[in-house]
């Protein structure tokens, strides 16, 4: 019996060495440092795992388009107050805002072949083409002759390019929309408006593997190595010499480091072992004020958190008032102040306070109201179970849970949390229309437009190719964003715009729960870390410490 | 075990063999009456049975300890999360503003059940196979030994968590975890009965019993398993408190018992990332955990002193 009850102290320190790993966890993730020259130690980054190769078309959430911001110079880039600066093009005009005629300013690609309006058509009739199935296709929508490589699924496409894409010369782009669209230029710096080379395409005219892997692009920082989704635990850059724009002093090695949990990564920033983290997890704010000291960043951030609703497959939320009374439910307020710790604030509109549109109080039914919440449910008959998924690797569990809580005290229902490893997998599920219950959803802004709230989220459009997860489909929203994107001035397409929003607010597709802050955090080892409205690091001004 | 009072009688008849040399007392002495005696006086055993005791009572009726629901999410109040100590809230609130008190109270019961059940699937099929296997030794026990070392090879937690993923989508709540222990964990109860039940087959005793012609199944159930039984007790007795523990540590993973059930592994999983701002939610299940852990190993560490005294 002695053999046994050794069997049982290993087994009892296994199960310790095991909590010990899962507290530590990514620690052990450490990537290789980088092989550069003595002192040259990379900036690492936390990063989740992108859900797709690195193709700037195909990139539709935050973690890939951070690479890719790095990897890629957008045509236009956004300062402080939200307004547009040119970034790799010299000019862009348009008189009728309808035909937008681009001018370059000469960038060369990471392989030094000069970037030619030509990569430009490429890259954006290739995104738009049906048969490509790029995630982020839909952007192109407003070209002229997006239908032509949109016929339908099962239809045959019958060309390569839209009619609306022409390279005038090598440095000069000339883009011909259907209809007026005033933010067409703020449009422009999203990631799926990037460029590519000759070499992306393979000979069946698709992005091949390969460069899916290893990008070439004409921005501050090129991969080092192929990035091999799964296996890979790091993602290796270093600066592209001939940069002509802005480059950081004192450094030239980037790494984004790949984490399954915000929490460890946090860790990990506290121990020095990566330097920037730009989504701190709620549970460590309070901690982190005081641990960070200056080094910890709270500032204005354009997403928005919902509760999602998978009205394209499941029945159980067809009923608006069952959605309302769900989202009265929520005490908002509290899961801001306590969960939160103040780092969010409650949202009452489906626009951002941070970007013009946003009306204080806008959406009733965000308004807490559990009396009211109660009474409307019992009479819509709602679910009498509701469950409620989330992805386990972003820090959302708390709010998540506190959420299921006000559910289950206000609603009197049973709620089941449905924890998602990654992101990935709970976007592949909705994707595959697997999952019947709520989910958290999130939006981070592509471009700062109001207009960004509704088309790429809620848009009859963006079912198939976009971020609708919902699958939310009005004809009467889809006329009225339609016609805020050929109004004349800014000004007035913004009145539409806030009548597509009175829409969403009446139908809630989603619920808005709150606004985010961005919470970020540097190691003692960088300085100057600033995180943009895109919730992307502008690494040209990071220093070494 | 030769020393053993010979409790199996070498006939069939019931007479009792003569009382063990060693004991003075004219009363009949058992293996079992003797280590019920020796148990009465021993502190640890006491003082385990009394834990246990508490801890039964607390699983069955945890309203008997506290008058929160902590199943009633009324109870949580958001806006008081992490506040400590007071007067309605012993132990303080958690993350979410539920009481940790009442959850730590209500926590005892999968904790329980999820231990007992194990050990009981794991000592029944544990035991049944080792005792035919023992027994009947030849193709039988070959076959059935190799399969057993098969699922040692296997790392416990991983096939714990290999299990426990794959049968996720059945909606099983807590007998996943209940089934993932018991089939990593019935080899170990084979091994010790099979063992034991070799040792005994070839006593005088039992090999009279053949020769008077009892049957196979006379012979195990009258005379190899009451003599092989003891340490199988034994090792499920310290193991149900390994289950425990066992239990806690695949709801930590996230694996185990699922919110909104309630368990101690949990407790501690959700209370881990705030532990530096408020320890007392962490801290409270954590010693519940160890006591009931402590209790169990404690309890079947005075057993194994009684029912085999050459190992004290």
């Amino acid at each position: 019996m002695r053999v046994t009850k050794g069997a049982q102290i290993v087994a009892g320190t296994a199960l310790l060495a095991l909590a010990v790993a899962a507290c530590g966890g990514g620690g052990a993730t450490t990537g290789n440092p980088a092989s550069g020259g003595a002192g040259d130690t990379p900036v690492r980054m936390e990063l989740g795992e992108p859900q797709n190769l690195l193709v700037p078309s195909n990139t539709t959430e935050s973690e890939g388009a951070e690479v890719l911001a790095a990897v890629f110079e957008p045509l236009v880039n956004y300062d402080e107050n939200k307004q547009v600066v040119l970034a790799a093009a010299e000019s862009i005009e348009s008189t009728d805002n309808k035909v937008y005629t681009i001018k370059l300013k000469p960038y060369t690609w990471q392989d030094g072949t000069p970037v030619e309006a030509q990569n430009y058509v490429d890259a954006w009739n290739y995104a738009a083409n049906q048969d490509n199935a790029q995630g982020a296709g839909y952007f192109f929508g407003r070209v002229e002759g997006y239908a032509d490589l949109n016929p339908g699924e099962g239809k045959q496409v019958t060309t390569k390019e839209m009619k609306g894409l022409k390279a005038v010369d090598n440095s000069t782009l000339q883009v011909t929309l259907t209809a007026p669209f005033s933010q067409f230029k703020t449009m422009l710096g999203y990631t799926a408006f990037y460029p590519l080379p000759k070499s992306a395409f393979g000979a069946d005219g698709k992005v091949t593997q390969e460069y899916g892997e290893k990008p070439i692009g004409q921005g501050l920082f090129k991969l080092d190595k192929p990035y091999k989704k799964g296996t890979d635990q790091a993602i290796d850059l270093s600066v592209y010499d001939k940069f002509p724009a802005k480059k950081p002093t004192g450094w030239t090695k980037l790494q984004f480091k790949l984490y399954n949990s915000s929490e460890t990564a946090y860790n990990d920033l506290q121990a020095d072992n990566v330097d920037i983290h730009d989504s701190l997890p709620a549970s460590a704010i309070s901690s982190a004020k005081t641990a960070l000291g200056d080094r910890y960043q709270d500032q204005p951030d354009a997403g928005v958190g919902y509760i999602g609703f998978p009205l394209k497959y499941s029945d159980e939320y067809k009923d608006v008032k069952v959605r309302e009374a769900i989202s009265m439910a929520i005490d908002r307020k509290t899961i801001a102040e306590t969960v939160f710790t103040g780092t969010r604030s409650p949202a009452d509109d489906f626009i951002n306070p941070a970007i013009d549109g946003y009306r204080q109080g806008a959406c009733q039914a965000c308004q807490y109201n559990p009396t009211k919440a109660k009474e409307q449910y019992a009479a819509a008959k709602g679910p009498a179970k509701l469950e409620l998924g989330y992805n386990a690797d972003g820090g959302h569990k708390e709010w998540i849970e506190a959420a299921a809580n006000n559910l289950r005290a206000n609603l009197g229902v049973e709620v089941t949390v449905k924890p998602f490893e990654k992101f990935a997998n709970i976007l592949d599920d909705l994707d595959a229309k697997k999952y019947k219950g709520m989910f958290r959803m999130g939006w981070a802004i592509d471009y700062p437009s109001a207009e960004n709230y509704l088309t790429p989220i809620f848009s009859t459009g963006a079912i198939k190719t976009g971020s609708n997860y919902a699958g939310y489909s009005n004809k009467e929203f889809d006329d009225t964003v339609a016609k805020g994107d050929q109004a004349a001035t800014p000004e007035e397409g913004l009145k539409f715009y806030q009548q597509a929003d009175d829409i969403l607010i009446k139908d809630l597709p989603y619920i808005p729960v709150y606004f985010y802050r961005n919470n970020s955090g540097y190691s003692t080892k960088v300085k100057n870390v600033k995180i943009n409205l895109l919730n992307q690091v502008e690494w040209a001004d990071v220093e070494k410490a | 075990m030769s020393n053993d009072p010979q409790a199996g009688p070498v006939q069939t008849v019931t007479a009792p063999s003569p009382p063990g040399k060693l004991k003075k007392e004219a009363k009949p002495a058992s293996l079992w009456g003797d280590a019920f005696y020796d148990l009465r006086r021993r502190p640890m055993f006491i003082l385990s049975v009394v834990l246990i005791a508490i801890l039964l009572v607390m699983s069955f009726w945890p309203s008997l300890f506290t008058s929160v629901n902590p199943f009633d999410a009324k109870t949580c109040e958001l806006a008081t999360a992490r506040q400590g100590p007071s007067a309605g809230h012993i132990f303080g609130r958690d993350s979410l503003g539920c009481d940790v008190y009442a959850r730590a109270i209500f926590g005892a019961r999968n904790s329980i059940v999820i231990g007992v059940s194990t050990t009981i699937i794991t000592a029944v099929v544990g035991g049944l196979l080792g005792l035919v296997a023992g027994a009947r030794g030849g193709a039988i026990d070959t076959i059935s030994s190799r399969i057993t070392e098969v699922f040692f090879a296997i790392p416990w937690i991983l096939g714990a968590l290999l299990i426990t993923a794959t049968f996720r989508s059945a909606n099983l709540g807590i007998w996943i975890v209940v089934i993932a222990l018991a089939v990593l964990a019935w080899p170990m109860t084979f091994r010790i009965m099979r063992a034991a039940v070799i040792t005994a087959r070839n006593q005088d005793f039992v090999v009279a019993a053949r020769a008077l012609g009892a049957s196979q199944s006379r012979v195990m159930f009258r005379h190899l398993l009451p003599n092989a039984i003891a340490p199988v007790i034994v090792v499920s007795t310290i193991n149900l408190g390994v289950f425990i523990s066992a239990e806690a540590a695949l709801s930590f993973l996230g694996v185990g018992v699922q919110s909104p059930d309630i368990s101690w592994g949990l407790m501690i999983a959700d209370a881990r990332n705030r532990f530096l701002e408020a320890p007392l939610p962490l801290v409270f299940p954590a010693v519940f955990l160890s006591i009931t852990v402590l209790a169990f190993i404690m309890l079947g560490d005075a057993v194994r002193d009684a029912l085999d005294p050459k190992l004290r």
